[in-house]
């Protein structure tokens, strides 16, 4: 037998063994039903319909089936990343991958939406109170240069300007771009995330504060706690890569000050719960980022023991649920509508025009996200 | 589910391989030909009764063919009514022209990447080759039905006439030492796909991302380059994937691709370029046109001609048209100044420029922007570099090199020059590792996704597949 045959064989052999060990490993493996690493829900076996098949989306189904069942999956994806890393460009998935921290390599791509402007306007048009908008950049607009030239034909402080250029001239934009630029040498971003940690945050509170009237409290007023040193976040998420180093979550709390009387969530189906501001309940779960104002919900009610009869209708995304713990050092009572987790109008939570101050705070992200007003105005 | 998916590669292929092995002999082609349609199937039904229909009406068209040959006329009925009918189907599925027949029919997206511009040639191949004479029709309607809609010959198909394909099926014998070198080839091709197209083609975006005049001279070249090696890898490795696929089932493709880029002249790149596609060009287009004109000047223009065709095959718009255009023209004109030749790297550089010049028309998504791209690969955004030129070096130089170094005969004519057999031992014991290796490697590489997209579709809608 020539060495050629011996050598096919063996490769025959091999390989097979490897395919069909990948699928019987795949097929016989557990299937879980929600990934902790990427926080996402996993595809299920797809439901066998004619209309499915007819229009190819039952194959599609099918392969993103056997993607997210895949035997070993987040290892995979994980070597795919160090792959990635060490070899070409340093992208995953549109996340730039760098051992300072993982960025939004997509940062370009986002457009502003006009319709979300509009609403703003809109809202602002109707209300009889006092309206400020603070666009937060994202860790990429704070370490945009990081990032390669190239992806940077967009950069987030022309998306903010833009942003702020077109909102009517009434409402007052404060600007957190430049002072979270100038402090980017200390730990205000996460290195696996998108958004602030609580210093950042304390410092975009610090800025906004005093434009909404009230003097900050200082930083060595709060007790700073560590909650976990292993958060991973939503860049983390997208790509699974290891060569970062976990994030620290913290809770600033001010001593002596007032605090929380009651915090009231309301669902979406008219259903009413109390929660707790931080609950660390949230670490066990794939999204330890929860842990700043549990569950997301349309609307929470937050009343503290300030007694100066100041109210604030807090308008925000994600990027602010870090921020609040500052807030209640101010307001008596403080109302926070999540606009994205809204399935009916405002009004029917609030009546906005009872709080003399509104705050919009979104990470410039989610300017992008077309609907996301929708529901705001009557 | 193309081939460069997980479903495919550790669902598909495993099963597929394991059911066809062990079905008795005679049963072999029904087995290959139930796994075809349900390869057909999983892309989308309506994909499957498109092929079915598709393979129906050449079948009868070809029988009667050979049928009413001794009466008049019928037969050139015949074949005339199908070559319209594949022409249609071309016409329906990469231009805009038949759009109504095509929102009727309700035709999914899944449908596209898959090479019906492949199924049309072979067609026409097949019933004008009968109308020729040069083969009896075939009654068999399960080989027919192979020759159609094979799976391992699906989505990137080596144009075969029929008759060299009923010689393959005739004779085929799986050995286990074939399939592992079928399988060497499946893992070559996913390697070029997933490896090299892809990384090709990101560097190719990077470069597409800036305006056109701010883009410096030697980026305009770096993304042309990029997206001719990630073009040509991205056909190669689909082309190899199905050949590595029709090796474990027995049958002996040939190569679509011979090391066209980087050749000597543009004659040695579209003899090995597409080998088949280009051939079947010439033999039922440009033969035919030849036989009616003699005359020398008469020839040249059908050549020309001919290749405008091959590149509207491609791209059916201007951009096309221009592409086959100036390969023609270069091949009629390189017979006049190949004397002058000094060097083979001259012959090689010259060869390079002109391809790249093809790459910019065949890229952009249209004429003006082709143009402003050729204005700027001459200097015309008075920028020779920038600071993405560094970037680019950076991160991808040594790719550039490796991928390129893989693109020519280079190592193949080292292992065949050199006649030593302590080298050939050496390369046969090392192979089984490394496509076991990359095996890993591309898996890994496409565990995100689950898939590795034809990228080029993503510039433009017609593009190479529709």
């Amino acid at each position: 037998m020539k060495i050629s045959e011996i050598s096919g064989k063996i490769t025959a052999f091999m390989t097979l063994t490897a395919l069909i060990a990948g699928f019987i490993l795949t097929v016989t493996g557990k299937k879980d039903d929600f990934s902790l690493n990427e926080n996402r829900k996993l595809v299920s076996f797809p439901e066998f319909s004619l209309t499915a098949l007819t229009d190819g989306t039952y194959g599609k189904q099918l392969n993103q089936y056997i993607t997210d069942h895949f035997f070993g999956r987040e290892k995979w994806v994980s070597v795919q990343a160090d792959i990635n890393s060490y070899m070409g460009e340093k992208i995953m998935n549109g996340v730039y991958m760098d051992s300072k921290g993982l960025l939004d390599a997509e940062v370009s791509s986002r457009k502003i939406s006009r319709k979300n402007i509009e609403a703003v306007n809109k809202f602002f048009g109707n209300y009889i109170g006092t309206a400020y908008f603070t666009a937060v950049p994202t860790t990429s607009g704070i370490y945009g240069d990081r990032l390669p030239e190239y992806l940077m034909t967009n950069p987030e402080k022309n998306q903010i300007d833009f942003l702020y250029d077109n909102l009517t001239d009434g409402i007052r934009t404060i600007d957190t771009y430049n002072i979270l630029r100038m402090l980017n040498d200390n730990y205000i971003c996460y290195r696996n995330d998108t958004r602030l940690t609580s210093y950042g945050a304390y410092y975009v509170y610090k800025t906004v504060i005093q434009k909404l009237g009230f003097r900050p409290s200082s930083y060595d007023k709060y007790t700073i706690k560590h909650i976990t040193s292993d958060f991973r976040g939503n860049l983390y998420n997208r790509c699974l890569y290891n060569g970062t180093e976990p994030d620290i979550l913290d809770i600033y709390t001010y001593s002596g000050g007032a605090e929380v009387t009651s915090c009231t969530a309301y669902c979406n189906n008219g259903m009413t719960y109390r929660k707790t501001l931080n609950d660390e309940k949230f670490l066990e779960s794939g999204d330890m980022y929860r842990m700043y104002l549990g569950n997301e919900e349309p609307f929470i009610r937050i009343k503290t023991s300030v007694n100066n009869e100041k109210k604030l209708l807090l308008i925000k995304d994600s990027y602010a649920d870090c921020f609040i713990q500052f807030l209640i050092q101010h307001y008596s009572e403080i109302a926070v509508v999540s606009p994205e987790h809204m399935e009916k109008p405002l009004s029917s939570f609030i009546n906005p025009d009872n709080y003399e101050q509104t705050l919009f705070l979104f990470g410039i992200d989610s300017m992008g996200n077309e609907n996301l007003f929708d529901l705001i105005n009557r | 589910m193309t081939y460069s998916s997980l479903l495919f590669i550790y669902g598909f292929l495993p099963v597929s391989l394991v059911i066809y092995w062990i079905t008795p002999s005679k049963l072999k082609n029904i087995s290959l030909l139930i796994l075809s349609i349900v390869f057909c199937t999983v892309n989308s039904l309506r994909f499957l009764e498109f092929m079915v229909i598709c393979t129906l009406i050449n079948y009868l068209d070809g029988i009667l063919i050979d049928r009413l040959r001794s009466r008049k006329i019928i037969p050139e009925i015949m074949l005339f009514t199908g070559i319209t009918f594949n022409v249609i189907v071309f016409f329906m599925f990469r231009t805009d022209f038949l759009d109504i027949f095509k929102d009727r029919l309700k035709i999914p997206d899944t449908f596209f990447p898959v090479g019906v511009s492949f199924v049309t040639l072979t067609a026409i191949s097949y019933i004008t080759d009968i109308y020729r004479k040069c083969i009896r029709a075939e009654t068999d309607i399960i080989k027919f039905s192979l020759y159609m809609m094979m799976f391992p010959a699906i989505i990137m198909r080596p144009v075969i006439r029929y008759n060299t394909f009923r010689r393959m099926l005739n004779d085929r014998k799986i050995t286990v030492s074939e399939a592992g070198t079928g399988l060497k080839i499946f893992v070559k091709g996913l390697t070029e796909k997933v490896i090299a197209g892809d990384t090709m083609y990101m560097l190719y975006t990077a470069v597409r991302s800036v305006d056109i005049w701010e883009m410096s001279a030697l980026n305009a070249w770096l993304g042309m380059t990029a997206y001719m090696l990630s073009l040509y890898f991205t056909l190669s490795g689909m082309a190899d994937m199905g050949k590595g696929i029709g090796y474990c089932f027995g049958f002996r493709f040939p190569n679509c691709f011979n090391y066209p880029v980087f050749s000597n002249s543009i004659k040695d790149f579209y003899y090995n370029w597409n080998i088949q596609v280009v051939y079947w060009f010439r033999r039922y287009i440009a033969r035919p046109l030849y036989e009616i004109c003699g005359s020398r000047i008469y020839r040249k223009i059908i050549f020309i001609a001919v290749w405008c065709c091959i590149g509207m095959w491609y791209r059916f718009d201007i951009n096309g048209l221009i592409f086959g255009g100036i390969i023609g023209l270069t091949v009629i004109s390189e017979r006049y100044i190949r004397k002058f030749r000094l060097l083979k790297i001259t012959g090689i550089i010259y060869t390079y420029v002109i391809t790249i010049i093809c790459m910019v028309f065949l890229s952009g998504e249209n004429i003006n922007y082709s143009v402003n791209y050729l204005l700027v690969l001459l200097g015309g955004s008075k920028m020779f570099a920038d600071s993405m030129t560094l970037y680019i070096f950076k991160y991808y130089i040594v790719f550039l090199l490796i991928f390129i170094y893989c693109t020519t005969s280079l190592f193949r004519n080292m292992i065949m020059r050199s006649g030593n057999d302590y080298i050939i031992k050496a390369i046969a014991v090392i192979s089984p590792v490394v496509t076991i290796l990359m095996l890993i490697l591309c898996t890994a590489l496409i565990s995100y996704t689950g898939s590795s997209e034809f990228y080029l579709t993503g510039l433009q809608e017609r593009s190479f597949f529709p």
